[in-house]
């Protein structure tokens, strides 16, 4: 195919296409300009003239909250939730190459905490910490709750990869004499570990956004979307945008360096 | 949970053979054990609570361990809950068709006729990236663009397409779908791209040289292919969409009910079991939504 | 103080307990030794308050920080969460910060404790309203869940709130104020009198009133009764005839197109009124300063039914005891002693302690502010923006006419399962 002329249907489906990114974009450009809104400007067009004031401001201590405490917290818990997403859900696709009791019961497990509304896993795990008398907290009953959104797609995510993942590498391996975990660090791990840097991104991030489930299980620390939120009883000012932007950028830096990652991954498979 | 714990009960009914216990046999075990750990205590525990809680009885203050149906009678004897739940389902087809169409061509798009990889995960990316940026600030930037002197309506005003703004693009269900579709076409595009980028392309060449024309290629060979891809971003939008409250809320002004808005009001005045009776119904249609998707498409074989 | 403020002699809070310094902290709770906070900064005393971000504010943490020594961890929440995470996570706070209708749902579950009112230094000079009602001796006691009737309980783990003053008082007030429909004088285009007018066919679909059931309700209770469509017994607790009919209205309006959209938090409504969305609204008075800082006409409309209103207060935790307890009485006495109360009331809420607060306010402050006297020069936000010029006069006049003409109170009410219901039933419709 790769070597036909752009047919009709490229060029309708290449519209489409910017379409859709003019979309995904559209109220984003909207927040990136009103985020340089001027001193006295509000939360809606149009602008009151241009400035870096809310950028300052965002770095500055607001009336209310603590927009540095929460991103601190959020990025540490996101990094949690990564290390474990990994971890997790590598395991457990390893074990799912074989049968055994209950995997299925497991896989079903898994799904059905992706499907269940994270309202109620909230108000649930909330109900769980305070009948055993633990004390909820961002770092360990938040955690919980954002592993059940990261794993079910961290384990999918390996389940895919595992299917594909033809057992000759390994059996070479063995044949020349490695042993089993010889073969899964030199062998297995290098083969999967974009996708675990894949499943890592999705991780953090996944967390990193994590609402709803935060509500009733963050303890008493606010994450940052909490804080966001809790910010809107307060804030009129177009330091929530100034905010938008950052995390935003900060996105894109987060991004850039799971490509540099990957790339560098295979890079150095590459030359091996 | 029904559903998902139906097969274990199954499973575990079989007679348990006999098998050596060698390092080998329990790697398996020890492998899945986090997930099962992890799942256990902050999915199952949690769930098995608020079941335990719908059915506690409730008063002005406090709540009571009882086992009273009342809670359920209440949920599913009102015409609101009807309303709602259809309100809600309603809007779950709607985004789910209109996340999967555009996810289906943006993937098809990106797998078919984007020809080098590295542009293929460019471009996936630059999708992605809006995703990353929180939920709730790309909720309202929808506001300063759609609202009664936002860019659009003083754009068309300026223009002199209408005389004056129209009313229904902001606090109306369009809103709400049009945030939603915002929100979580990319659940649909991610998982389907990943099936299409698999489909092995000699396939669409022996279509194409048996004489197959696009179309038929596209509709006989790619759509079946893809349908796991479909079916898992099916899964994610719709019980997105289905336990959704804050963009509900904001989008249509505060002027539409969706379910867990209506559990949210309940927790808002500490009607905790009146809310676990209407989590539990929402859970058991979810999942019930959920298995009758497995049943048309079996993901975990087909992943 | 200051001095001792800044020596940080590093022991643990731990430590401190068991060097066995409580005691003094216990004499020093007690407000035996009054103008001796000082022991909380050696004590690295860290005490963990939510709230919503009306009352929150850092800047108090930082002067609780300099004058007391203890550190006011300070989470920020809409005021949803602030009720659940009271109820659902007492663990997670040591003074709650929480509306006073949600108070009669959060008190009778027991993760509050009552406060001695004797420790209480400023009890006394605490405006009437939220002892016994009464903002002067001859007012009329307003309806709703009104402060002072969940202001007190029977006695120390007593869960049932005390018909008249008692010893234990369950929340030291905050900061409270009084409702009103906020409009856009340029585009209303005509005198606005009562809470009526916000049914006016000439505002189709540019009203909104609040989405937060016991408030909102109460909304459409005012507007109910000043239309004449009917006379509650009380309606801050409405029965079930009451509330089908004030919900039945609310619907009928609402298929009506007469609503624009039903706010939740502060900055939707703010929102909401810059961006023109609505000309008419149920609104919160710092709301229509932050609308009027934007360079945008805005007032908070005096009606002649009164006002609807809220308040907030402090409470302490169920879980707090021993040093602990005694820097929580210390911080609420602290808190009442005037550094807050002028700050709060110069964001256009008002304090509970009006007499110390006036001493942390400026002469014209105390004019513009509370006694509704026009500002002889400009009137400037806590953080130095000018809010007024000069010449200004405050929408509603002075304290005693805005508090004084309260009509009733956010409410939960004995049929707070029906109302839910229907409220669940008109966001449906």
């Amino acid at each position: 195919m790769s070597h036909e002329k752009r047919t009709l249907e490229f060029y309708v489906l290449a519209a489409f296409f910017t379409l859709f990114v003019l979309f995904l974009y559209g109220p984003l450009s909207a927040i990136l300009i009103l985020s340089f809104q001027g001193e006295t400007g509000g939360l809606t067009f149009p602008l009151n003239g241009v400035s870096l004031h809310w950028f300052a401001n965002l770095f500055e201590r607001q009336a209310v909250g603590d927009f540095g405490g929460s991103f601190k917290r959020s990025l540490v818990l996101g990094v949690m939730v990564m290390i474990v997403t990994v971890a997790v859900s590598l395991l457990a696709g390893l074990a799912f190459r074989r049968k055994f009791r209950g995997a299925t019961a497991l896989f079903y497990l898994a799904v059905a905490s992706l499907v269940v509304p994270s309202i109620i896993i909230s108000l649930g795990i909330g109900v769980v910490f305070q009948q055993i008398g633990f004390r909820p907290a961002w770092y360990t009953s938040a955690f919980g709750a954002h592993l059940t959104w990261t794993l079910p797609f961290g384990v999918l995510i390996m389940f895919a990869v595992f299917n594909r993942f033809s057992p000759a590498y390994e059996e070479a391996a063995r044949d020349l004499g490695a042993s089993s975990w010889q073969t899964f660090a030199h062998v297995v791990l290098p083969m999967i570990a974009p996708s675990l840097i894949g499943v890592g991104l999705f991780g953090f991030t996944l967390s990193y956004d994590e609402f709803a489930r935060t509500l009733m299980t963050s303890g008493t620390f606010n994450t940052l979307p909490l804080e966001i939120y809790g910010m809107t009883t307060n804030v009129t000012t177009p330091v929530l945008y100034a905010l938008g932007t950052v995390t935003t950028v900060f996105s894109f830096l987060v991004i850039l360096a799971t490509l540099a990652a990957i790339l560098y991954v295979g890079r150095r498979r590459a030359r091996a | 949970m029904t559903v998902a714990l139906e097969r274990p009960a199954i499973a575990a009914a079989k007679p348990a053979r006999r098998r050596r216990l060698s390092l080998s046999a329990i790697t398996p075990y020890l492998q899945s054990a986090p997930l099962a750990l992890i799942l256990g205590a902050f999915l199952l525990l949690p769930i098995i609570m608020i079941v335990v809680v719908s059915f506690w009885d409730y008063d002005f203050a406090a709540m009571y361990p009882d086992f009273l149906t009342t809670n359920y009678f209440d949920v599913l004897g009102s015409w609101v809950t009807w309303k709602t739940y259809l309100n809600t389902i309603k809007l779950a087809v709607i985004v789910w068709a209109l996340t999967l169409f555009i996810g289906f061509w943006v993937a098809y798009f990106l797998a078919f006729h984007i020809r080098t990889t590295a542009m293929q995960m460019v471009l996936f990316l630059i999708c992605t990236v809006p995703f990353l940026t929180s939920n709730i600030i790309r909720m309202i930037s929808w506001i300063p663009v759609l609202g009664r002197n936002g860019l659009i309506n003083s754009t068309l005003v300026q223009l002199g397409l209408v005389p004056k703004p129209i009313e229904w693009l902001l606090y109306s269900e369009f809103a709400v779908v049009l945030a939603m579709v915002h929100l979580y076409t990319l659940f649909m595009v991610t998982p389907i791209f990943n099936t299409l980028m698999r489909i092995d392309k000699s396939l669409v060449e022996a279509a194409r040289d048996a004489g197959a024309s696009r179309w038929q290629v596209l509709w006989n060979v790619i759509i079946p292919l893809a349908k796991p891809g479909m079916a898992i971003g099916t899964i994610f939008v719709v019980t997105l969409v289905m336990a959704d409250f804050s963009t509900v809320q904001v989008m249509s002004g505060g002027q539409s009910a969706s379910v867990a808005l209506m559990m949210k009001n309940q927790m808002s005045l500490l009607q905790y079991p009146a809310a676990a009776a209407n989590a539990v119904v929402l859970l058991v249609l979810v999942l019930l939504m959920v298995a009758g998707i497995l049943r048309i498409v079996d993901i975990r074989k087909e992943l | 103080m200051t001095n001792t403020t800044q020596t940080k002699t590093g022991i643990s809070r731990r430590a401190l307990l068991k060097t066995g310094a409580a005691a003094v902290g216990l004499a020093a709770g007690s407000g035996a030794i009054s103008g001796f906070p000082t022991i909380w900064a050696q004590s690295n005393i860290t005490l963990r308050q939510f709230g919503t971000g009306v009352s929150n504010l850092n800047a108090i943490a930082d002067k609780c920080k300099a004058d007391l020594g203890i550190t006011l961890e300070m989470t920020a929440t809409d005021s949803d969460a602030a009720a659940q995470r009271a109820v659902t996570q007492p663990d997670s706070y040591d003074i709650a910060d929480i509306e006073y209708w949600i108070c009669k749902k959060v008190f009778p579950t027991g993760v509050l404790q009552p406060m001695d009112v004797s420790k209480l230094k400023y009890y006394d000079e605490l405006v009437p309203l939220f002892k016994t009602g009464k903002l002067t001796p001859d007012s009329v006691i307003a309806q709703g869940t009104a402060p002072h009737t969940v202001g007190f309980v029977e006695a120390q783990g007593s869960k049932t709130f005390a018909k008249a003053p008692t010893n234990w008082f369950t929340m030291v007030p905050t900061i409270y104020n009084a409702d009103t429909l906020g409009i856009r004088p340029d585009l209303v285009g005509r005198d606005i009198t009562t809470w009526a007018d916000i049914m006016d066919p000439a505002f189709k679909g540019k009203t909104a009133i609040l989405n937060i059931p016991s408030i909102g309700i109460m909304d459409a209770a005012m507007i109910m009764e000043a239309m004449g469509n009917i006379k509650y017994a009380d309606k801050g607790n409405m029965t079930k005839e009451e509330i089908d009919k004030t919900i039945d209205f609310l619907i009928k309006a609402k298929q009506g197109g007469q609503f624009r959209a039903f706010w939740k938090s502060f900055d939707e409504s703010v929102n909401l009124m810059a961006s023109g969305e609505v000309v008419i609204q149920s609104m919160w008075s710092p709301a229509v300063a932050a609308v009027r800082s934007k360079g945008i006409a805005c007032r908070f409309q005096p009606l002649k039914e009164g006002y609807r209103s809220w308040g907030g207060g402090l409470g302490l935790a169920a879980h707090l005891k021993g040093a602990e307890l005694d820097a929580a009485y210390e911080y609420i006495n602290w808190y009442t002693s005037g550094w807050v109360g002028g700050y709060l009331n110069r964001q256009g809420y008002y304090s509970a302690n009006m007499v110390s607060a006036k001493k942390f306010m400026s002469e014209d402050e105390w004019g513009y502010w509370i006694e509704g006297k026009p500002a002889k020069g400009e009137i400037k936000a806590p953080d130095g923006t000018v809010m007024e010029k000069a010449g200004a006069l405050r929408d509603g006049g002075s304290f005693e006419e805005r508090m004084g003409k309260v009509a009733c109170w956010n409410s939960v009410m004995d049929e707070d399962r029906y109302m839910v219901k229907r409220w669940n039933e008109f966001i449906a419709a």
